[in-house]
C-alpha cells in the first residue's frame, strides 16, 4: 500500500480497516491479522500496527483477547454507527468538493434528485 | 536504562571540514530510527563512529551503556554501504565466519533469508552483482540476533526487485526487542518503517522526532518534509 | 585470534601454494638442467646463480603478498569486516603476524626439504645424508642451529611488525589513500632510527653472553668475530661459538613488544577508515 495522503500512516491504516468493517468485508467477530503479519503485509513498522490496534480498540471497533488476537467488535450498534460516520464523512466530502466546483446547496439537491431518478429508471 | 544509543556533543572534524557538528541523540530500545539526509550530510560518518571504524574528535558515544569497543561490536550488527566481505570467499565461508565470530548468529535464519533472496551458499562473493551483494550482506546482518542493527543505505543503487526483497526482509526480520538504525536518502521507499526520524544536514541534526507525530504536526509525509529541508534537488 | 588466523590462511593459501608450486618446479628445472649440462666447469656457478635468483624471487613474492594483505585491511573495503569483528587490536595484529610467520616458515621448510630430496635424486654418486649432517655438524653445533633459527624467526617478526607499524602510522597520519605509499618512507626512517639506537646501545653496554659456556664477556674479549646477523646474533666463525649482546637482545625484544602494542593501539584506537 502506498501512503501518500498527508495523514499519519496509522490513521491511513485505521481508515482502511474501518472501510472494510463498514463495507462488510470484515464482519463482527472476525479475527484481524497479528501485528507482525499485518506489518509484513502493509510493509510498515510493527509499532505502527500496534498503534492502529490500540486506537481502534479505544474507539471500541475491535477488542483484544489475551493470547488469542484482535477481533472486530460484535456490537452491531457500533458497526452501524461506524457506517453512519463513514456516510457522513462521504457526504461532507461530497458537499465540499461540489462547493469547490461552485455548486450551491439548491443546485446540488436538484442534481442529486435528477441522478436518483435516472438510477431508478434503469 | 532505556536508551540503546546515547550520543552526547559528538563532533567529528577532518583536516578541512567538519563532518559532524555537536550531535546529540538518544535512541530508545525497540525503535526503528531513520537517519535521513543527502550524501555528504554526515550519515555515514555517524554510523562509522557507532561501529568503531571512525573515532570522534570530541563528544561521547555509548551503546548499551558501553563505549564503542569489542563489547559493542559484538552487540551491533552492521551493514556497511559497501561490499565488506573478503573477495576470496564463497557465501558458505561468509556464513562460517559469522558463525565463528558472532555467537548470536542464527544459521537456520540465514538459510531462510538466502532462499528468500534467491542466493545459494556455493556462490562466489567475487561474482555477485551489486544487488546480490546488498542482499547477501543484509541476510548475514539480519541473521544475527543483535541488540542493535545498523543499516547504512540498504537500498541505495539496487534494482526495484532487489529493493522490495530487501525491504521485506527488514520488516520480516525486525525483532521488537532490538533496535535498528537505518540511514537513507531514499525516503519514499523506507519512511513507513521508521518510528523515529532524524534529519541530518551538514553534520547537524536539523529536525528529529516521532515519524507519525511529525506527519500529524506538519500534515505531510516524511518525504515531503525531507524535500522541504533539503530542497527539491 | 585463532579464528581470524583460520580465515587469513583460507584467504591466502591458494596464492601462496601457487608460489610454492612454481618454485618447486623451477628448482626441479634447475637440478635437471644442472645434471644435463655438459659443461662441468660452469656447473656450480650456474646452479648457485639460479638457486639464489629463485629463492630471492620467492621470498620477495611471498613477502610482498603478505605485506599487501595487511595494507589491504587498511585501505580496502575488507577492513569494514575485519575492524568490526569483536576483536581487539592485539588479536588482529597477532593473527596477521602469526599467519605471515607461518607462511614463511612453511615455504622455507618445504623448499629446504625439497632440495634435500632433489639432491638425493639427482646426485650422481651415492649420497649419504648422515655424511652431510656430520659434515654440517662439524662446522656448527645443533645448539647453534636452534639459536640461529630462533634468532632468524625473531628478526623476521621484528621486520614484519615494523612494516605493519609503519603502515598503520601512515594510515593514521595521512587520510588520503593516494599517498598511502608513504608508509615506506616511514618504514625507512624508523628502521634507520631503530638501528642507530641499537648501535648506541651496543656501544654503551658491550656485554656479551656466550651460549656455549654460559659466561658473560665484554666486547674486547671478542677479538675475532666476523659475521654479524642484524647485530643481534654474532657468529665467531673461527671458534664456532655464539655470543649474544645482552643489551642488544633486550632492546630487540622490547622493540618487538612496543611495535606490536603500538600497531595494535593504532588500529584499535586511531585508524579512521
Amino acid at each position: 500500500m502506498e501512503f501518500n495522503s498527508n495523514l499519519p500512516i496509522y490513521i491511513q491504516i485505521m481508515n482502511l480497516i474501518k472501510t472494510k468493517i463498514a463495507s462488510g468485508e470484515l464482519n463482527g467477530g472476525d479475527k484481524l491479522p497479528s501485528v507482525r503479519e499485518f506489518s509484513k503485509e502493509m510493509k510498515v513498522n510493527p509499532n505502527t500496527i500496534q498503534r492502529v490496534y490500540q486506537e481502534l480498540e479505544r474507539e471500541k471497533l475491535v477488542f483484544t483477547q489475551r493470547g488469542m488476537g484482535t477481533f472486530v467488535t460484535e456490537d452491531t450498534d457500533i458497526i452501524k454507527n461506524l457506517k453512519k460516520d463513514r456516510a457522513a464523512e462521504l457526504i461532507n466530502q461530497f458537499f465540499l468538493d461540489m462547493g469547490s466546483l461552485g455548486f450551491r446547496i439548491d443546485a446540488i439537491k436538484k442534481m442529486v434528485s435528477e441522478w436518483t431518478n435516472k438510477e431508478e429508471s434503469i | 536504562m532505556s536508551n540503546i544509543v546515547e550520543i552526547n556533543n559528538l563532533t567529528k572534524k577532518y583536516a578541512n571540514k567538519t563532518a559532524l557538528d555537536n550531535v546529540n541523540l538518544n535512541i530508545e530500545r525497540g525503535k526503528v530510527v531513520g537517519i535521513l539526509g543527502p550524501n555528504g550530510s554526515g550519515k555515514t560518518t555517524l554510523i562509522k563512529i557507532l561501529t568503531g571504524l571512525l573515532r570522534q574528535t570530541s563528544g561521547e558515544v555509548l551503546i548499551d551503556g558501553n563505549k564503542v569497543g569489542v563489547k559493542t561490536k559484538s552487540a551491533v550488527s552492521y551493514l556497511p554501504d559497501r561490499n565488506f566481505l573478503y573477495k576470496w570467499m564463497r557465501i558458505e565461508d561468509a556464513c562460517h565466519m559469522y558463525k565463528d565470530f558472532y555467537t548470536d548468529f542464527d544459521e537456520a535464519k540465514f538459510n531462510e533469508l538466502l532462499a528468500f533472496m534467491n542466493l545459494n551458499r556455493s556462490m562466489k562473493i567475487d561474482s555477485l552483482s551489486k544487488g546480490m551483494h546488498e542482499k547477501l550482506n543484509l541476510a548475514l546482518v539480519l541473521s544475527r540476533n543483535a541488540k542493535l542493527y545498523i543499516l547504512d543505505e540498504p537500498i541505495a543503487g539496487v534494482d526495484p526487485v532487489a529493493r522490495d526483497q530487501i525491504l521485506d526482509a527488514i520488516i520480516n526480520n525486525y525483532n521488537e526487542d532490538s533496535s535498528m538504525i537505518i540511514t537513507t536518502h531514499l525516503v519514499r521507499d523506507m519512511e513507513s518503517m521508521f518510528d523515529e526520524v532524524v534529519f541530518l544536514k551538514d553534520g547537524q541534526i536539523v529536525l528529529t522526532g516521532n515519524a507519525e507525530a511529525l506527519r500529524e504536526e506538519k500534515a505531510k509525509q516524511i518525504e515531503e518534509i525531507y524535500k522541504e529541508i533539503f530542497g527539491e534537488g | 585470534m585463532v579464528k581470524l588466523m583460520k580465515y587469513e590462511i583460507k584467504g591466502t593459501y591458494k596464492i601462496l601454494l601457487g608460489i610454492l608450486a612454481l618454485v618447486l618446479i623451477l628448482i626441479t628445472g634447475i637440478y635437471m638442467y644442472s645434471r644435463d649440462s655438459s659443461n662441468f666447469l660452469n656447473f656450480g656457478a650456474i646452479f648457485m646463480t639460479l638457486s639464489v635468483l629463485v629463492l630471492f624471487g620467492t621470498s620477495l613474492a611471498t613477502f610482498l603478498y603478505i605485506v599487501s594483505s595487511f595494507k589491504n585491511e587498511l585501505y580496502e573495503d575488507r577492513g569494514y569486516l575485519t575492524f568490526t569483528l569483536p576483536l581487539t587490536g592485539n588479536q588482529i595484529v597477532g593473527a596477521k603476524l602469526l599467519v605471515a610467520m607461518f607462511w614463511f616458515f612453511i615455504l622455507g621448510l618445504a623448499i629446504f626439504l625439497y632440495n634435500l630430496m632433489m639432491i638425493s635424486i639427482f646426485s650422481t654418486s651415492e649420497f649419504d645424508f648422515s655424511e652431510l649432517f656430520k659434515a654440517v655438524g662439524q662446522v656448527v653445533s645443533v645448539k647453534e642451529i636452534i639459536i640461529g633459527v630462533i634468532g632468524g624467526i625473531f628478526n623476521l617478526a621484528n621486520f614484519f611488525i615494523l612494516i605493519y607499524f609503519s603502515m598503520a602510522l601512515g594510515r593514521v597520519t595521512f587520510r588520503n589513500k593516494k599517498i598511502g605509499g608513504l608508509w615506506f618512507v616511514i618504514f625507512l626512517v624508523l628502521s634507520g632510527l631503530l638501528a642507530f639506537i641499537q648501535v648506541q646501545i651496543i656501544e654503551l653496554f658491550p656485554y656479551y653472553f656466550d651460549i656455549n659456556t654460559f659466561k658473560m664477556g665484554t666486547m674486547e674479549e671478542l677479538y675475532n668475530f666476523e659475521i654479524s646477523i642484524g647485530n643481534e646474533v654474532s657468529i665467531s666463525s673461527e671458534t664456532g661459538i655464539f655470543k649474544l649482546n645482552i643489551a642488544s637482545s633486550i632492546y630487540n625484544i622490547i622493540e618487538l613488544i612496543v611495535l606490536y602494542l603500538g600497531t595494535a593501539y593504532l588500529i584499535e584506537k586511531k585508524i579512521d577508515l
